[in-house]
């Protein structure tokens, strides 16, 4: 099988044979929910970080008794699977302040299931990036830390942190190339075959996934750049967005997904970690000040420009900016980013979504008229 | 076309029809009274060029006053244009601009200074919590229209080492005043503002205990109303005046043993927001069925006064401290059992009948949790709980009738609640 459609059905399951297989081991695997979890940490306790999604999610109706059709369907779904004990698989689960949605998340699991996950943890992260902020997010950290080590009987030393560190800068030196490759004029993969990818390393052993992006880059060497399309495009925009579908549903009316600044995408690898002596400090640093979304207020400016730079580099023709409904960290950012995209006469196309894709005659529509005026 | 105006300056010219709305309908003292003045002084500020500080519930204003700048608390504005049925037009702007699902609270605002309505500040300033929206749209109008913005960063849980990074965020507001004000912080001010504002505290504890007590002297809607007074005026010896001679007067009515009611039937507390767009609800509760509204989660000010105001340190500590624990800052912000404690606290301190959760539908964090607020109240307290879904600004989305309506079937179950235990609790 190639490494793409290795890749590919990774991404599309909520386990996988990889998983599975470390699970037979018995190892452990811990989930996490938001891109500001630094995973090096569970790594380095031997630990499998996973990436909590709602894969295949198609309802919510446990979910709807605890929360309201007010919160996003991202963070229903999670607890949904989490109550349905799809996540049976999972030996604990880690939350940061990332929204007001998945905070009460993690509220809900401890009142009405707190001994599902041998570990259910919050780590706090500041909404700032100063020295003081650095501080405080690196004591939350070793918190963490000491949480991951008394509850499974495992010792984190700074040798294997800065081990971990290392595995993964080397994954996000293999993404940045991947996506160097989707910047060229006839890019060797979609936007839906790239967000599949970078979704497949959020659930599997690292070294592992480092290998398969090695074989993807030797085979997208090989494979014919895609010419036929109508308009490139840079995906802007939220959480909870992780569907290859509704990518798909973009680039199978004729746009390209070249670029994104998406949290299952390139927010999380543009910046590797730098190391130096104190590895927990080290990532809190990089965590904090890696590309932002909008929980980081004062970051809002640098995240507009971020895309205008990014179309720019891309030579894309538009931005589509996704967001879940109900999610305002995100719908917020609307009045910043379409003053901004119009003032640098930058085609702006704003997609209010669900988690599920679903519902997509609307959805064409819209695109279809998008591209239309693109490539007018 | 229709002619912009200055919010600020209206509520300043024509504050007696917010009063005039609700004359008559209070007793004792008037917050009315206290609440003009202080419109008048926020419109003389910006008339005179000087600076306009917007600030959130969750900051307080004494730093700025110690400052001469004037303070005004954006929630308070947009309560206000609410009250005056004024708030749909700017809603409708916002959500031009921004989703619909963010909070109407902020949508006015937004609107408001869209439509060119609202003059801009010198500077806003607010803290990380309680909620998303907020964080969605105080930066985002600061940089499109282009004035300072300051965020006090405040960590998630609440313990020694959070007061501090707090204090230190707050201390570090102080050169950023500076700047914008160009004048140095005098200490010997601010620290005369902190006594106003322990003796302030002092005053709010007390009549905390007063409407505790079976019957409460104080009228519903003051107890609501209050809360604009205090988050803006804490600091000044005005709040002082008004909050002693309440206590005066509320302390003399429960000595006698005399209620705000000439028969207190039923007690009810509101554990989230309150029916912005009209507030004659508490009126018409009181009238209706003679339940007095004894306590609310907007005005749930419980904590001490700053104890060491002899020193800057000191000062920024119990601020601290203060800001961590203000109404909705403390219950909406951090974990949910913040804000099960609250209203567990406000249930069973205040001797409650019911309990009514008005639940504004964009606090995605307070929806979450209300399902089980409710079972734990009605479990353990005994006290049976209404949970309303409804907009606090916006009447198009749950009308004045359709909550009144939904409030008559809730008095009959505590009417039958009260009967069947035959005591309040
Ligand atoms: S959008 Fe931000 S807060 Fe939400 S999950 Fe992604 S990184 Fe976390
Ligand atoms: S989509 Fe937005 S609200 Fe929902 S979980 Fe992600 S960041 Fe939170």
């Amino acid at each position: 099988m190639s490494a793409l459609d290795e890749l590919k059905g990774i991404a599309g399951t909520l386990t996988n044979p990889s998983l599975q297989e470390w699970k037979s081991e018995g190892r452990k695997v811990i989930g996490f929910l938001c891109a500001y979890v630094p995973e090096e940490i569970i790594h380095a306790a031997g630990i499998l970080p996973y990436r909590v999604r709602a894969v295949g999610c198609d309802q919510t109706s446990s979910a709807d008794v605890y929360m309201s059709q007010v919160n996003c369907t991202f963070s229903r779904s999670c607890l949904e699977f989490a109550l349905e004990d799809k996540y049976s698989f999972l030996d604990g689960l880690v939350f940061v302040w990332s929204c007001d949605n998945l905070r009460r998340v993690y509220d809900i699991l401890r009142e009405i299931r707190p001994d599902t996950f041998p570990l259910l943890h919050f780590i706090d992260v500041p909404h700032k990036t100063t020295d003081a902020a650095i501080d405080r997010f690196t004591e939350e950290l070793e918190s963490f830390k000491q949480a991951l080590e008394q509850t499974y009987g495992v010792e984190i030393t700074d040798d294997k942190l800065k081990e971990a560190i290392s595995v993964y800068n080397e994954t996000r030196s293999l993404l940045r190339q991947l996506y160097d490759l989707r910047q060229s004029k006839n890019p060797p993969l979609t936007g839906a075959e790239a967000l599949s990818v970078v979704l497949a390393g959020t659930v599997i052993p690292k070294q592992q996934y480092n290998q398969l992006l090695k074989k993807l880059l030797e085979e997208l060497r090989e494979r014919e750049g895609i010419s036929d399309y109508r308009a490139r495009l840079v995906i802007a925009g939220g959480g909870g967005c992780d569907d290859p579908e509704y990518f798909q549903i973009m680039e199978d009316l004729g746009g390209l997904i070249v670029n994104d600044t998406i949290c299952f995408g390139s927010r999380t690898f543009m910046e590797p970690v730098k190391v130096d002596d104190d590895p927990m400090a080290a990532l809190a640093r990089s965590y904090l000040n890696r590309p932002s979304c909008p929980r980081m207020p004062e970051k809002l400016a640098e995240r507009t420009n971020s895309i205008k730079e990014m179309v720019e580099k891309s030579q894309a023709d538009g931005v589509v900016f996704q967001r879940l409904r109900y999610c305002d960290l995100w719908g917020g950012e609307q009045l910043d980013i379409t003053r901004k995209m119009k003032e640098a006469n930058i085609p702006l196309l704003t997609l209010e979504r669900e988690y599920r894709t679903s519902a997509t005659g609307q959805l064409k529509t819209r695109i279809q008229a998008f591209l239309e005026r693109l490539e007018v | 076309m229709e002619e912009r105006k200055d919010i600020i300056q209206s509520l300043s010219d024509n504050f007696a029809i917010l009063k005039g709305l609700l004359e008559g309908k209070s007793d004792g003292v008037s917050v009315f009274e206290y609440l003009g003045p202080y419109f008048d002084k926020a419109n003389a500020t910006q008339q005179s060029g000087d600076k306009l500080a917007w600030i959130n519930f969750g900051v307080m204003p004494e730093l700025f006053w110690a400052m001469d700048m004037t303070p005004i608390v954006v929630d308070s504005l947009t309560g206000a244009i609410s009250g005056l049925g004024e708030a749909m037009k700017y809603i409708d702007i916002a959500e031009q601009h921004i989703p619909d699902y963010l909070c109407s609270n902020n949508k006015i605002l937004l609107g408001a200074a869209l439509a060119g309505d609202l003059r801009l500040p010198s500077i806003m300033v607010h803290p990380s919590h309680p909620c998303d929206s907020n964080m969605a749209t105080y930066p985002h109008m600061a940089e499109h229209f282009g004035y300072p913005y300051y965020l006090i960063d405040m960590p998630y849980f609440r313990n020694e080492r959070s007061i501090e990074y707090t204090a230190r965020e707050l201390g570090n507001l102080i050169p950023v005043l500076e700047d914008l004000t160009g004048r140095k912080l005098d200490f010997d001010k601010l620290r005369q503002v902190m006594e106003y504002s322990n003796q302030a505290q002092e005053y709010v504890l007390k009549l905390n205990h007063i409407r505790q007590q079976v019957p409460s002297p104080y009228p519903s809607l003051d107890m609501i109303t209050e809360y604009g007074l205090l988050m803006n005026m804490a600091g000044t010896p005005e709040l002082v005046e008004y909050l002693s001679k309440k206590y005066e007067w509320a302390k003399g009515k429960v000595d006698k043993g005399e209620g705000h009611l000439p028969e207190e039937k039923y007690r009810l507390v509101w554990i989230y927001g309150a029916v912005t767009f009209d507030m004659g609800i508490f009126n018409w509760l009181e009238r209706e069925y003679g339940a007095v509204s004894v306590s609310h989660m907007n005005n749930n000010w419980t904590m001490n006064p700053v104890e060491d105001i002899s020193t800057l340190d000191g000062i920024l500590k119990g601020w601290a401290q203060k800001i961590e624990n203000l109404p909705m800052t403390k219950e909406c912000g951090g974990p949910w059992e913040n804000y099960l404690n609250a209203a567990m606290a406000l249930c069973k301190d205040y001797k409650a009948d019911g309990a009514i959760f008005a639940g504004h539908m964009a606090c995605k964090s307070n929806w979450a949790i209300a399902k089980m607020v409710k079972d734990r109240i009605q479990d353990e307290a005994g006290v049976p709980v209404l949970n309303i879904q409804l907009d606090l600004f916006d009447p198009r989305i749950t009308s004045a009738e359709t909550i009144k309506g939904m409030l008559n079937n809730f008095m009959t179950t505590i009417m039958e609640n009260k009967k069947g235990r035959g005591s309040p609790c």
